[in-house]
């Protein structure tokens, strides 16, 4: 067998049950994968190591860090990379790229809706209720057209490959999403360690993205403007996300405020510059809704600026993403996502959502009730992870239990089948070698007027712990350089 | 440009400036100490005493005894010491970090280098043996940061106001050194025969300055209290003289004010009266007074700084 | 025939320290609709600052300050002059089909269009025992029973200033069952609600009498809307229909939405406010 003669793999093992992305169910390495094998078999366990260290190393000097903070000193810590890139086939990453615009186009059609019409709520195909009890519903936000009408200008998707092969989405993320500047420094680090596997591949570049993101951003200019000033708004240095923030103000080329750098004067905006106030048309906002200004939402925050609301909703201003589309990327209107695309595009979904069972509907619930030990049962209204209960994981005591709570409160519960996240081969550490972890995938998606811009490739992110299905880099997740691969 | 970004990029060149004649002057003071012509240049105390005097916590309790290991490791690596090298290099990159957008990607990394290396820099070892390599490393550094600001940097206003940044400090660290020097050398008088003209403090002055080669070669003299205080302070072509520090800022403030207007309110204005000030002055003038000199310049130096505050950062 | 008003909001402000940014934001000039006309409207601050017009996050005219100067203390003035249409609160149809109403509003569709003065938020919200507090009887008309509501409420609180603040929940006002206009305000809304109608609390001010002098406040009551009608006012806490003593300003889901003063001060140290409202009228 080959893996035994590749001498950095010899140790590899592969579990059957787990959808491995290189290796096929006989063991066998993919197409896509056989040259880049080839080139990593070369390269022996130390060189491993030494490369390793000198991606490290680039991450630390480049300041690509992030703050633990302990009792007495404040340590820097890089995100942990990983040397081996995930590839994606050009027909596979069409799936994606397709569904990713798909869904961030019906989620622009829902919010534009719901702040309207509210036609699916008249109709019944999504609840009031989920958006009445919605805290990211932004009463404010009613009858007001965003330039270009567009309300989610930035989306990051989080994709999964679950056993059965396919790509099913787990979350949709169209507040502030982050992590694109991740996406650009696992590729200079992977070209600065190991440029030469660069030339057995054809891979997209993934560097265009602020020159698209600034180009989109242009075109939800507000009404009058010729050439719009386009800033971001960061929340400072300490935020954890700030590499991010100054990475793409300079990359656009567009300067970095602070909501104490601007300030409203009738109703427009503008920045203090170092010749007096500059006027600022569009803002790609790094803060949260509640933060935004003071005297609309939340009096205590320092982040924002006083009057911005204002000049927002009198079209003076772009702001982007939109206030309030947090409403539509909550756990309850994902299991709608289906019926929201096709709603508004008249199409399929392209991308699987993850089947949800709602136990208030009397056959679904009979199917939760039956099916436990394959479910994972969430309570519709709690936050952070509280309250689920994964079916395999539980005691026969526990799935009775469970079945009764879901019993008694049908309409409190959705369930969903347990997925599996695939695995890739990554650089472990601790035991220098190759082993399977779990993976996934986050796009990001851009809307402007009348176009869209998917980044062709995205960050992968890997659970470091083994068998661990979190892949937050809160949790101790890695990511690795993603490759999509051109025609 | 944000007017809270032109600041902080202000006072990030003027850290970096600091720091490097800081560590220039514990190195050149620590070193040539060693084999010191008279017994009080070569007298520990005496050395340490320059040190504090230089930073602007002077021990004026002649009774004291310093210890040598505490104070150098308090203006090198003391955390909890805000004069500290450890602190200007921090204070440098914290500054740095808040206009990462605006600087290039090599000043920010040469920067981020730097400051781990400060950092990192193992205290038992700069107690024991590393003074000379850390302070080195540090003005080697700062060379480098130089440089890169002068290639990797737009020369735009972005530049100008690190410059400034950058010569205003150098301008009032000289004339710390200066200050600190002068009064070594009125110290030492006489202690070993030498007058104060022609001190031995004088030489090391100039190496604090890195100006020893420069004044050679100009006054292929062994240099004097006169010859070198001009050197210093009114020669144009020398690199570290005042002059040419005012000369510099002077450059580089037209950049932010290309005004030909006559307005006595703004900075522009100032630097350039007291700049004029200095070009027809001559030594002995200063010479006379010069504790009254060095208050002076001093409270010019800190009126271009806050009148540039107020003119370009107020936010 | 309409009424003239006269209206002067006073507010001042003392700081322990200088104050060196702040902002604030008024809402307080009458809303113009059918039944209120402008005449005139001035407002002067004592520092000299601009006063910005501007609209809020619901569309309300408000005022905007922020100085460029650092002070101590700073105090507003507000007249304005208005020209009120002498309504009859009585003015409209009776409701016919009491069935038909209670269908219509049950309706999805109205309870869309409606969403955002039947949802619950913190200062409407009815403590989970006290939910069957006031249920309608169907056997009269929604109008019929709002009146009822409304004097209900009248009668189940008693009015007393300096029980409650203005951070006062329904859980605790219930269990004192005293309060102000604004107490009264949202447990009328907060019911009405419960019974499927759409509710919003109105801020304004209250003619009190001709002549009538004193350092009296912003008033509240509510406006309830029932199908074919439309929107009808209640005052609550005077057991009466808004009528032409009633002077809107602006309404909202609860009081967090319509208040009349939101500052954003940078300061230390302790500060003191005042507020004044004095509304004559000046017979046409």
């Amino acid at each position: 067998m080959e893996n035994i003669e590749n001498q950095i793999f010899s140790s590899y093992q592969r579990n059957p049950l787990l959808f491995d992305e290189i290796f096929d169910q006989g063991g066998e390495v993919k197409d896509v994968y056989a040259k880049l094998f080839k080139l990593y078999g070369e390269h022996s366990i130390n060189d491993y190591v030494k490369l390793n260290d000198k991606a490290k190393a680039s991450f630390f000097n480049q300041g690509i860090t992030f703050q633990v903070y302990g009792e007495n000193e404040t340590k820097e810590k890089i995100f942990p990379f990983d040397l081996f890139p995930r590839i994606i086939d050009p027909q596979e990453w069409k799936v994606i790229e397709n569904g990713s615009i798909q869904r961030s186009k019906a989620l622009n059609s829902f919010l534009w809706d719901i702040y309207h019409d509210k036609k699916i709520l008249k109709q019944g195909i999504v609840p009031i209720d989920l958006i009445n009890s919605s805290v990211n519903y932004l009463d404010q936000m009613i009858g007001v057209d965003p330039p270009g009408g567009i309300y989610n200008h930035i989306s990051g998707t989080d994709i999964i490959k679950h056993n059965d092969g396919q790509y099913y989405v787990l979350e949709d993320n169209i507040r502030c999403p982050s992590g694109v500047s991740y996406v650009i420094c696992n590729r200079t680090a992977l070209k600065r360690a190991l440029f030469g596997v660069f030339n057995h591949y054809q891979t997209h570049t993934v560097t265009n993205y602020a020159e698209n993101l600034l180009e989109l951003l242009e075109t939800v200019k507000p009404k009058g403007v010729d050439s719009p000033n386009v800033v971001v708004i960061t929340p400072g240095m300490y935020n954890s996300a700030f590499y991010e923030h100054s990475y793409l103000a300079k990359t656009m080329g567009v300067e970095l405020v602070e909501g104490r750098d601007l300030f409203v004067e009738n109703d427009f905006v503008y920045m203090k510059t170092i010749r007096g106030p500059e006027k600022v048309d569009v803002i790609y906002r790094r803060i949260d809704d509640a933060f935004i200004d003071p005297l609309e939402f939340r009096a205590d925050s320092a982040l924002g600026v006083p009057g911005l609301f204002s000049a927002y909703k009198k079209g003076n201003v772009t702001l982007a993403n939109a206030p309030g589309t947090g409403v539509a990327d909550d756990k309850a209107v994902y299991t709608y996502m289906p019926e929201i695309i096709k709603y508004y595009l008249d199409e399929e979904p392209i991308l699987n959502n993850v089947h949800t069972y709602h136990c208030s509907r009397p056959d679904e619930l009979k199917y939760v009730v039956e099916n436990v030990e394959k479910l994972v049962i969430k309570p519709v209204d709690e936050a952070g992870g509280y309250g689920i209960s994964i079916g395999n994981r539980l005691t026969r005591d526990e799935i009775e239990t469970v079945r009764k709570q879901v019993k008694e409160n049908p309409r409190k519960y959705v369930a969903q089948p347990i997925m599996s996240l695939s695995v890739h081969p990554t650089y472990i550490d601790d035991s220098e070698s190759f082993e399977q972890r779990h993976i996934d995938l986050r796009t990001f998606t851009i809307l402007g007027k009348d176009r869209e811009f998917v980044l062709k490739g995205g960050l992968t992110r890997v659970a470091l712990k083994k068998g661990n299905l979190v892949v937050n880099s809160s949790q101790g997740g890695g990511s690795k350089d993603t490759w999509v691969l051109k025609e | 440009m944000l007017a809270r970004v032109a600041n902080n990029l202000f006072w990030m060149g003027r850290y970096i400036e600091r720091s490097e004649h800081i560590a220039r002057y514990l190195n050149v003071n620590y070193f040539s100490s060693l084999d010191a012509p008279n017994e009080l240049s070569q007298s520990r105390q005496f050395v340490l005493r320059s040190m504090l005097f230089m930073i602007g916590d002077p021990e004026n309790d002649s009774s004291v005894n310093l210890n040598e290991g505490e104070i150098l490791y308090k203006i090198g690596l003391d955390p909890d010491y805000s004069f500290s090298i450890l602190n200007n290099v921090k204070a440098a990159r914290e500054n740095a970090n808040s206009a990462r957008d605006l600087i290039s990607t090599e000043l920010y990394e040469s920067i981020n280098k730097f400051y781990h290396f400060v950092c990192n820099y193992n205290v038992e070892t700069y107690k024991k043996s590393g003074l000379y390599d850390f302070t080195v490393n540090v003005t080697e550094m700062t060379a480098i940061l130089r440089g890169k600001m002068r290639g990797t940097l737009l020369h735009d206003e972005i530049y100008a106001i690190i410059m400034m940044g950058l010569n205003i400090e150098r301008a009032m660290q000289i004339i710390r050194i200066i200050n600190a020097k002068y009064n070594d050398a009125l110290e030492a008088q006489g202690s070993y025969g030498d007058t104060f003209g022609n001190s031995f403090e004088w030489t090391t002055l100039l190496k604090c300055a890195e100006s020893y080669d420069m004044m050679r070669r100009f006054y292929k003299k062994t240099p004097t209290s006169i010859s070198t205080l001009e050197f210093l302070i009114l020669n144009p072509n020398c690199p570290r003289s005042v002059m040419n520090s005012l000369n510099q800022v002077y450059k580089h403030i037209k950049v932010l004010d290309p005004s030909k207007k006559y307005n006595k309110e703004s900075t522009a204005f100032l630097v350039g009266k007291v700049r004029a000030e200095y070009e027809y002055k001559f030594i002995r003038e200063i010479e006379q007074d010069i504790q009254t000199f060095i208050e002076n310049i001093l409270k010019s130096l800190s009126e271009i700084s806050e009148k540039m505050e107020k003119e370009f950062f107020n936010y | 025939m309409s009424l003239e008003y006269s209206i002067t909001y006073k507010a001042e402000n003392t700081y322990e320290n200088w104050v060196h940014d702040a902002y604030w934001q008024f809402l307080i000039i009458p809303q113009l609709n059918r039944s209120q006309e402008f005449v005139e409207v001035d407002f002067r601050n004592s520092i000299n600052a601009i006063n910005e017009h501007s609209i809020n996050g619901y569309g309300f005219q408000t005022i905007r300050i922020h100085p460029k100067k650092k002070f101590k203390s700073i105090s507003f003035i507000a007249r304005f002059k208005l020209l009120k249409k002498d309504i009859n609160p009585f003015d409209f149809e009776p409701e016919q089909d009491h069935e038909a109403a209670y269908k219509t509003i049950e309706a999805l569709e109205f309870r869309v269009n409606h969403a955002i003065f039947l949802k619950t938020t913190p200062f409407t919200a009815v403590p989970s025992k006290k939910l069957n507090l006031y249920t309608f009887n169907k056997e009269y008309s929604i109008f019929e029973n709002l009146q009822h509501l409304n004097r209900w409420t009248s009668e189940h609180l008693l009015f007393k200033t300096d029980v409650t603040d203005v951070y006062s929940t329904l859980d605790e006002v219930l269990q004192k069952r005293q309060g102000v206009c604004q107490d009264f305000t949202h447990l009328f809304c907060a019911l009405a609600r419960l019974n499927g109608i759409p509710t919003r609390y109105i801020s304004g001010y209250l003619h009190q009498g001709n002549g009538y002098f004193g350092d009296s406040q912003m008033h509240a009551w509510a406006e309830a809307y029932i199908p074919k009608i439309g929107w009808v006012g209640f005052d609550p806490t005077n057991n009466i229909l808004a009528n032409s003593n009633h002077i809107k300003v602006a309404h909202g889901k609860d009081f967090k939405d319509c208040s009349a003063l939101k500052g954003i001060v940078y300061s230390i140290g302790t500060n003191k406010t005042r507020h004044s409202v004095e509304v004559q009228s000046t017979d046409q």
